[in-house]
């Protein structure tokens, strides 16, 4: 298990933004983070919804619902599914200082959110290799990349769930099974319904400091930051050459 | 030049398009993609570009992708489900 600790982390609460901007800010803190790590707290707003980094928009998601109904569409820099992001807190952790190994890189950071939501009297538990779970129901999800020296990871935690809304804007591998994947979905997720989207910041700030023994250092992003992220939000992440790769 | 495509349940989901050549049974496109990990990411888009020319059949495929994921973290899939996932386009 890793040792690594931190003297301070960057703190960094962006409030509510498009799929492309939030995820022009992350690329933006990959390229800026130094020895200091950032933890960053944001929402979605609009609802949006993401694919992973290896998936197929047009495969996955529903385009046209999501353009009548006002739902973003972006493909993320990490792997794994698509998600829908409504009712949330999404956070990123950015380290150049991490495990190698990529499963215990997973625990070591996810370990920080089973704190945060076990503050809140919950009883949350990881499981390998990117799920955080209460009595075996997901309500986080996690995915990380690893470039130029740096980690990245970000994953939700789930406040409330719109099953329904989730699938009208996913596809399904079969429309003959939609009902029971929509059924599966009901009986493998939940939610920290009742717990507000700032209890549950202020829960995330205090494990992240308790796991990593760091103090926090609250922060906004820089003009430099931000300036990269309106730029990659505008030439990236808003285009379908990234969005519709795959 | 035909076009075939199939989604393969492993761990994760995979989805295979392929274009490939009937007659000399090589692949001349292929597309993977899925909710799997791979890393480092862009490989995958190597892995695609060794896959053209190759036959479509599971010994070669599989030796392919086996000496490709040697240097690979791949969670979600192996070399045998991928395989499986690419040669079921056929049927």
């Amino acid at each position: 298990m890793s040792t690594i600790r931190y003297d301070k982390i960057r703190t960094v609460e962006t409030g509510f933004n498009s799929a492309a901007l939030n995820m022009a800010i992350d690329e933006a803190l990959i390229e800026s983070v130094g020895e200091v790590p950032i933890l960053r707290i944001y929402g979605w707003r609009p609802a949006a919804v993401s694919i992973g980094y290896f998936q197929s928009m047009n495969e996955e998601v529903d385009i046209t619902k999501c353009r009548e109904i006002g739902v973003d569409i972006v493909r993320r820099l990490t792997g794994g599914g698509a998600v829908l992001h409504e009712y949330e807190l999404t956070y990123s952790f950015i380290s150049r200082r991490y495990p190698q190994n990529i499963v215990e890189s997973y625990k070591w950071i996810c370990d920080a959110i089973v704190i945060s939501i076990n503050r809140l009297g919950l009883d949350a538990s990881f499981v390998p290799l990117n799920d955080i779970v209460i009595a075996g129901k997901k309500v986080s999800g996690n995915a990380q990349t690893r470039r130029k020296g740096v980690l990245l990871q970000h994953g939700t935690i789930l406040l409330g769930v719109n099953v329904s809304k989730m699938f009208s804007v996913l596809k399904v591998p079969s429309e003959k099974l939609r009902d029971k994947i929509i059924k599966d979905v009901k009986e493998r997720v939940t939610s920290l319904a009742g717990t507000t989207y700032d209890d549950m910041a202020t829960s995330l700030k205090t494990s992240f400091a308790a796991k990593f023994e760091a103090k926090l250092i609250s922060d906004t992003l820089s003009t430099e930051e931000i300036s990269h992220a309106r730029w990659l939000a505008e030439r990236k992440y808003s285009n379908n050459e990234w969005n519709l790769r795959r | 030049m035909r076009k075939a495509h199939n989604i393969y349940k492993s761990e994760k989901l995979i989805r295979i398009m392929l274009e490939y050549d009937e007659i000399e049974n090589t692949i001349s496109s292929i597309t993977i993609s899925g909710d799997f990990f791979l890393y480092p990411e862009e490989a995958l888009e190597i892995l695609e570009a060794n896959l053209v020319g190759k036959r479509l059949e599971k010994e070669t495929l599989k030796q392919e992708i086996d000496n490709f994921l040697k240097d690979i973290e791949v969670y979600g899939f192996n070399s045998t489900s991928l395989t499986e996932a690419i040669v079921g386009c056929k049927t």
